[in-house]
């Protein structure tokens, strides 16, 4: 069954029949409504609970600032159906001052989604558990993703305008409620902390002992704060505080042309920077309707998965640093410095190499690159055997890791959990799978799952996909096709340098591209891609300008983060760390 | 600093002792906020090895810490944080703004990233790179080390 026969006028309840628009592609398997925002609640719970429909996952809930028109904000929902394999959006209107009833009812995970809609936009969802702000600080004042906010910038100094410059603090001390900055500097734990901990301030009445992790903990992996509830040493409730990394990168990007926004998806995740590139760059060749040759596709899976395998491999060095075996780490960096050489071989750059651009690839492979590739993957084989044999078997190991942290499949998908959580349910759902993207369906690999569900089959189901990753490359590397790294659209890419003496377009393009930047047909696109923590995509809202009007990535930690306490209730202190290593999540990401 | 070879009896000024003890074990605290927070743990690890220049004990606590490698963007909510680590680490104590985000808000120049951590603490040394390769960062390090030697000054 698709959705052009399952979503019909009759499946959808009585209050869900306003649904004014509906669109999808031909087989059905994807598909965007356009309903009123009355009928988000029972739409979401028939998709939900309809045995036919099963759309079980909330991958998404953004929303984008029609700024001067109304109704103002658009809410946008991206849904899937795991078990079948099909996507529906939704977009609903939500005019300035109405507000749209909250679906955490229905999908967990829509919680955090819709507090962040909250902070960002200022739109607000009725009957919501626990609307309060999650990524600004506790007395901010605006809503920084709303387009009459101000980007808060300092401008850089020239002669020529160095009488005119607004110092940041004079914007900082204007937004901040009661308090100018520097009085912020001082007092802005203090409310922070307090307001972080709304949830968790009924234990501490009841007497019992409400322990603070973070944000400056060496095991948080990045500045995120967990505030625990204790009985004795066991947990009984956990809650998180995130935004200490909340660095405005949407926000950024919109006053960027496209390839300017791309330097800052590096930043994202940074332990695969690659893998933002390639995330960022398909959904606007999908606007642009760009189609990239067969060479620029197998070299950016190529990358991809050298950046799975530098990702896996800090999270392996981390992971086990955290419950006490040191050796790994240094082991874990040792090799990963391979993968640094390849991409400093590249691009000059070790990590942030912004390699993949729209239209390809930034530049063909420099010579001797193979070699080094092919190095890395004779070398690398028997020293992943080395980590097993040090680690799979050991007994203090096991100890820490096995049986903790248990995640039903029903829960993580509840949730929006993806990626190597979810496979450790048991489930082989990946996105390179289920809806290939750029050339992985020529691949040959397969996909690791777990059993158990715990720290240790999470470690088990990364290890292996780090193994897979070695196979991919080494296809990639072997199959390599001849021919052109990138589309020769010049209005797109630069034209090649030896042109510019010969042609006079070439010349113009080759000032243009890169300071006017490319026009992208107004419309939006999301591609979902598989990144080492799980379903990454970026939603681009293009205005038919040079500069996208909305950037937004669906992260993966930040759905997987809400699961938290779910999996640490009941479990000790120290498995906390355990924990908190399976899920590697990277704080850059989860806070953008 | 004078030695006699025969008595085994060390001569000098108890300022450049306590600074040559200083300067080569220092003690960074164990402090990471973003992509360079990476590059930091690569400069600790065993190709660059922090350790050939006495620095390699990251300490979780800012109460053992004399060294805050301020290493990534410093984002709003975490800046009263920064400041309340820097207060409580005892003196003498310095401090290295790794990379372009904490010396200037590099590349996120907005309303989240503070420019310059220099606006809530002293910076001693400014590692230029985004982010840095580990050898810039070894290469503040050394440049701290000798700050230290001649007093504060470079």
């Amino acid at each position: 069954m698709n959705n052009n026969e399952l979503i019909t006028r009759d499946t959808v309840p009585e209050a869900a029949r306003s649904v004014a628009e509906k669109a999808g592609t031909p087989e059905g398997r994807e598909m965007f409504l356009r309903a009123d925002k009355d009928a988000i609640l029972p739409l979401c719970r028939a998709l939900h609970d309809d045995p036919a429909l099963k759309y079980n996952f909330l991958s998404d809930i953004t929303a984008v600032d029609l700024y001067k028109q109304e109704p103002r904000f658009e809410i946008v929902y991206r849904m899937y159906s795991i078990p079948d394999g099909r996507r529906l959006w939704i977009k609903t209107a939500v005019p300035t001052g109405e507000e749209v009833e909250t679906v955490t009812s229905v999908w967990k995970n829509a919680d955090w989604l819709e507090r962040e809609v909250y902070d960002m936009f200022g739109a607000r969802f009725t009957n919501h558990p626990d609307l309060r702000r999650i990524l600004m600080p506790a007395n901010w004042i605006g809503h920084p993703l709303r387009k009459d906010h101000p980007l808060g910038n300092e401008e850089v100094q020239f002669t020529i305008n160095k009488d005119d410059i607004v110092p940041q603090t004079a914007f900082l001390n204007e937004h901040f409620e009661g308090m100018d900055f520097a009085e912020y500097v001082e007092r802005g734990d203090e409310i922070n902390t307090f307001y972080g901990a709304a949830n968790m301030r009924k234990y501490e009445q009841e007497g019992r002992i409400v322990l603070n992790m973070g944000p400056q903990h060496p095991s948080t992996h990045g500045v995120l704060r967990v505030i625990l509830a204790l009985e004795g040493e066991t947990i009984i409730d956990a809650d998180q505080d995130i935004g200490y990394i909340h660095t405005g990168i949407e926000k950024t990007a919109e006053s960027l042309i496209y390839q300017q926004a791309l330097t800052l998806t590096d930043r994202m995740d940074y332990v695969a920077p690659l893998m933002n590139n390639f995330a960022y760059v398909l959904p606007i060749e999908k606007l642009l309707g760009v189609e990239i040759p067969p060479r620029g596709q197998f070299l950016r899976v190529m990358l991809n998965e050298l950046s799975r395998i530098g990702s896996h491999l800090i999270w392996l060095g981390t992971h086990a640093l955290e419950l006490g075996a040191v050796s790994i780490f240094l082991y874990g960096f040792r090799d990963r410095e391979i993968l640094l050489d390849i991409f400093e071989l590249l691009s000059g750059q070790r990590m942030m190499t912004s390699w993949i651009n729209v239209g390809g690839l930034r530049d063909d492979i420099p010579e001797g690159f193979t070699d080094l590739v092919r190095y890395f993957l004779d070398v690398f084989p028997s020293r992943l055997d080395d980590y097993h044999a040090l680690l799979t078997k050991n007994p203090i190991w096991l100890e820490r890791t096995k049986g903790i942290g248990y995640l039903s499949r029903e829960d993580a998908l509840n949730y929006g959990v993806s990626g190597p959580i979810l496979r450790a349910t048991g489930l082989a759902w990946d996105v390179r799978k289920v809806w290939p993207y750029s050339a992985y369906e020529e691949f040959e690999f397969d996909i690791p799952t777990g059993e158990n569900s715990d720290v240790y089959d999470r470690y088990l189901v990364r290890m292996e996909e780090i193994r897979q990753s070695l196979r991919i490359v080494e296809q990639a590397l072997s199959k390599l096709p001849e021919g052109n790294y990138r589309i020769e659209d010049y209005k797109i890419v630069l034209p090649p340098r030896q042109r510019l003496d010969v042609s006079m377009e070439a010349l113009i393009h080759h000032f243009l591209v890169p300071t006017h930047g490319f026009f992208v047909p107004a419309g939006d696109a999301y591609v979902s891609t598989e990144s080492p923590r799980g379903e990454m995509g970026f939603y681009i809202v293009s205005d038919g300008g040079t500069k996208p009007y909305r950037m937004r990535m669906r992260s993966p930690s930040f759905s997987t983060l809400q699961s938290l306490p779910l999996m640490s209730k009941g479990h000790l202190v120290a498995d906390v760390v355990a924990i908190l290593g399976s899920v590697d999540m990277i704080m850059g990401e989860v806070d953008r | 600093m004078l030695q006699s070879q025969q008595s085994g009896i060390v001569l000098a000024r108890l300022d450049d002792v306590v600074r040559w003890a200083e300067r080569s074990s220092l003690w960074p605290l164990m402090m990471g906020l973003a992509c360079c927070a990476i590059e930091m743990m690569a400069t600790a690890a065993s190709r660059f090895d922090l350790a050939r220049f006495g620095a390699e004990v990251f300490r979780a606590s800012p109460r053992q810490a004399d060294l805050m490698i301020v290493s990534g963007r410093l984002c709003m909510k975490m800046v009263p944080v920064c400041k309340r680590l820097y207060d409580q680490m005892p003196d003498p104590k310095w401090v290295i703004s790794m990379g372009a985000c904490a010396s200037t808000s590099g590349v996120f120049s907005n309303y989240a990233v503070l420019n310059g951590v220099d606006k809530i603490i002293p910076v001693d040394v400014y590692v230029p790179g985004c982010p840095p390769n580990p050898e810039l960062l070894l290469d503040g390090l050394i440049k701290l080390q000798e700050k230290i030697r001649q007093g504060g000054t470079l």
